[in-house]
């Protein structure tokens, strides 16, 4: 549930502010904002969004191939291609997850991509029946990378039944149609970035709710904290629900790539940040020089060193967890909940300072839970 | 906002503090006001609402149900009336309790004496309108529970990562029913039902509560226990009923909206204000002062009146704005419950007077507004606005306020 913050409750911050000025202090004048924000939009999409977006594609488009391989040839190579190219794929998703905009957004990439934990029931079922809608938001949870994973690494208790299990001709047939989905769906959008989406992406330049940098801030802070912080370390590590969850972590079948994936998209959310490019060899205009500029100008506190400073420690304390965050779960759990609490820490700055900082509006709040 | 009821709530309060320095006794008007809603006789608790629990229990597992597609619709009527078609004992509950008691959900929707018991056209009406939302969940949306919602057609839409189950004008009927209940059984069974004084001072409730006669082999005076049966249609779903403050919002009903509404800074305090108005009025019940204790089922009546429209506003609004950003799955959810608490407009009472807010017709004409035609898909945001205004003018709330 998205919603926005009230007037009134704006006007009281103001008048907050104001109050806090105080009559005796030299008030702060606000230096009307002058960044280019265009600039930092095409250097998002040009540097950024497409070339990841590009590079999701092609690693969908190896994904298919192997796939094809397989099912003309199920020997254990030919699974063993799949699979690392399966692996090659979710970490590039990882990568494009958080532009939940344009066409992405319109098709609710995401929701079909990676909502995990995956139903196994459900998949099983929709493999038997063979009379399903991948459509439905009722089978979110029985698609994408999730649903992959368990059909190529937990489909058989033994990993040497594997092949066998999945060979079966409904089987393969669901497989096939998961991995096609996931193609068709990233060719559609990435295709709309190159047609028409990158033009209204930077020509929505202004400043209000709707235009594209404060869409594209929410979207990308709605990520950080939900899908990020929450889908990949909160939730097993049991902070919503009191106990542990180990079952509940990215990836659980393969087991031993929750960690890698964990880092692609912690390195993503950091790239973009700080403006770095995908292919990692220029830095364009970003929000980390967005809140420079601003910090500059109005002459307050950093707070975009502060975000990074905060980012570095929470890497520090990822990397002490093991290759499989279930693994991590189940026989230290406190270091899981420390990285958390590391991650948690840049929420208020992102969500209240930075938003502060740039005058954008949080357009979600947490839904009401019923 | 509400300056009379607060200034009203002030002067309690001031005596209540006078009463703290004096070991809890008011020396005007001799109420021993205790700390927690908590009362005795010779060593005995005299507060009971096991009945109430038990409905509140017995409304819970009914809307989770709805949402079950196992449950037949057999099951949820009888959920609904605690007795089979034909009108024989029916064990539709998972909690055995509920199986065994012959109270039901049904009998104790728009039952109230102050509103209804010379209303029995409508009484019927609306417990056969919240029926039929039971029976329309399982003929309408469990056959389509794998069809995608479009205008016209019921099925599932996509709530972020939830899947929500509408009708074919959008409407989730488990939300439907729950948030009416909240009207049509709570709201009416506590402010038309036991807070009045035809209720309270019915028989010889004064004559017996003056001279402490209890009630067969209970603890408590029958005037006594009419009070705390209207506390506990609120916070009867508490883990400590005696301090519900604590764990404020438990369960699925009043409680919980109560506890959203105070966690709004615009009404923050409503929630001590009506415990305490409830523990007051209890404690002047003991001491046989009637005169506050009226004064005191007025604050809660009001207080409960704005906990209602203000969630109705609320819903209405975030609807209108997930509506503007295109999102009709989080929008419907939204006017579901919107819908609901409307529709518990109609129970909701005037401060000092016999009557609703809401006119039977000016609620049904909300209602019609909102899923006539196609319903929630193409309502259109100036009329969610209009109907907001209308409810919040009545109060001393804006739109803005509620919609936070």
């Amino acid at each position: 549930m998205k919603s926005i913050i009230s007037l009134s409750l704006i006007v009281s911050v103001i008048l907050l502010t104001v109050i806090s000025c105080g009559d005796d202090e030299q008030a702060i004048e606000i230096i009307t904002d002058k960044f280019d924000r265009q600039e930092m939009l095409i250097d998002w999409a040009d540097l950024i969004i497409i070339p990841a977006y590009e590079a999701y594609n092609s690693s969908l488009t190896t994904l298919v191939d192997k796939k094809n391989v397989f099912i003309t040839a199920s020997t254990d190579d030919n699974l063993e291609s799949l699979r690392a190219a399966y692996i090659d794929a979710y970490k590039s998703w990882q990568r494009v997850s958080m532009f939940d905009i344009g066409k992405a957004e319109e098709i609710k990439l995401r929701n079909y991509t990676n909502i995990f934990p995956t139903d196994i029931e459900a998949i099983n079922h929709n493999i038997s029946s063979q009379v399903y809608n991948l459509d439905l938001p009722s089978n979110y949870d029985a698609q994408g990378f999730p649903a992959i994973d368990y059909l190529l690494y937990g489909i058989a208790d033994k990993d040497a039944d594997i092949n066998v299990a999945l060979s079966k001709s409904k089987t393969l047939e669901y497989l096939s149609e998961l991995i096609t989905k996931l193609h068709r769906q990233s060719d559609e959008v990435l295709s709309d970035w190159k047609s028409t989406y990158r033009a209204t992406f930077i020509n929505n330049s202004g400043a209000s709710a709707t235009a594209s940098v404060d869409k594209m801030v929410n979207d990308y802070i709605f990520y950080y904290e939900k899908f990020f912080r929450a889908g990949k370390v909160g939730i097993p590590a049991g902070v919503f629900s009191g106990s542990p969850i180990a079952d509940a972590v990215e990836a659980p079948y393969s087991n031993i790539y929750t960690k890698e994936l964990f880092f692609v998209a912690f390195n993503a959310v950091q790239d973009f940040y700080a403006g770095r490019s995908f292919d990692g060899n220029t830095q364009g205009e970003s929000l980390q020089s967005y809140l420079n500029y601003m910090q500059e100008q109005n002459n307050t506190t950093d707070i975009s060193t502060k975000i990074s400073d905060q980012w570095t420690i929470a890497a520090s304390a990822a990397d002490l967890l093991s290759e499989s965050f279930q693994d991590q779960v189940n026989t230290d759990n406190i270091l899981m909940l420390n990285t958390y609490d590391q991650l948690q820490k840049t929420i208020i700055l992102l969500k209240v300072d930075m938003l502060q900082a740039l005058n954008i509006q949080v357009d979600f709040v947490d839904a009401d839970g019923d | 906002m509400m300056k009379r009821t607060k200034f009203g709530f002030l002067a309690c309060y001031c005596a209540f503090l006078m009463v703290s320095c004096s070991n809890n006794l008011d020396i005007n008007t001799n109420i021993e006001n205790p700390t927690a809603y908590s009362f005795e006789r010779d060593g005995v608790s005299t507060v009971s609402f096991s009945g109430q629990s038990t409905r509140i229990g017995m409304a819970t597992e009914l809307v989770e149900a709805m949402l079950d597609f196992d449950s037949t619709e057999s099951l949820l009527l009888e959920m609904y009336t605690n007795e089979t078609a034909t009108g024989g004992d029916a064990d539709p509950f998972s909690n055995p309790e509920y199986n065994e008691s012959t109270k039901s959900v049904k009998s104790k929707v728009a039952a109230s004496q102050d509103f209804f018991s010379s209303n029995t056209t409508e009484s019927a009406i609306i417990k056969a309108e919240i029926q039929s939302w039971v029976t329309d969940q399982v003929t309408e949306v469990f056959s389509n529970e794998n069809v995608l919602a479009e205008v016209g057609v019921a099925g599932q839409i996509a709530d972020g990562t939830s899947v929500r189950y509408v009708n074919a004008q959008g409407l989730e009927y488990n939300q439907a029913v729950a948030k009416s209940l909240i009207g049509a059984l709570m709201i009416d069974q506590i402010c038309n039902n036991y807070l009045s004084p035809a209720i309270l001072d019915a028989g010889n409730n004064v004559i017996g509560n003056d001279s402490g006669v209890v009630d067969g082999n209970n603890s408590y005076t029958t005037m006594e226990h009419k009070w705390d049966e209207a506390y506990g249609y609120l916070f009867g779903a508490a883990t400590d009923t005696s301090n519900p403050l604590a764990t404020l919002g438990e369960g699925v009903f009043l409680n919980k909206y109560l506890s959203r509404v105070n966690d709004d800074a615009d009404f923050e305090g409503i929630a001590s204000d009506i415990f305490e108005a409830f523990k007051l009025g209890r404690a002047a019940i003991v001491s046989g002062n009637y005169g506050v204790r009226d004064e005191q089922a007025e604050i809660i009546r009001e207080q409960l009146s704005v906990v209602i429209a203000v969630r109705a506003v609320y819903y209405l609004q975030q609807g209108k704005r997930a509506l503007d950003n295109n999102d009709y799955g989080a929008a419907f959810h939204d006017l579901s419950e919107g819908y609901g608490f409307v529709y518990s407009l109609r129970f909701i009472r005037k401060m000092e007077s016999p009557d609703s807010y809401f006119t039977q017709s000016e609620v049904e004409e909300f209602l019609t507004t909102l899923t006539g035609g196609n319903g929630f898909w193409d309502i259109k945001a100036s009329t969610l606005d209009e109907m907001s205004e209308t409810i919040a003018s009545k109060f001393n709330f804006t739109v803005a306020q509620a919609a936070e």
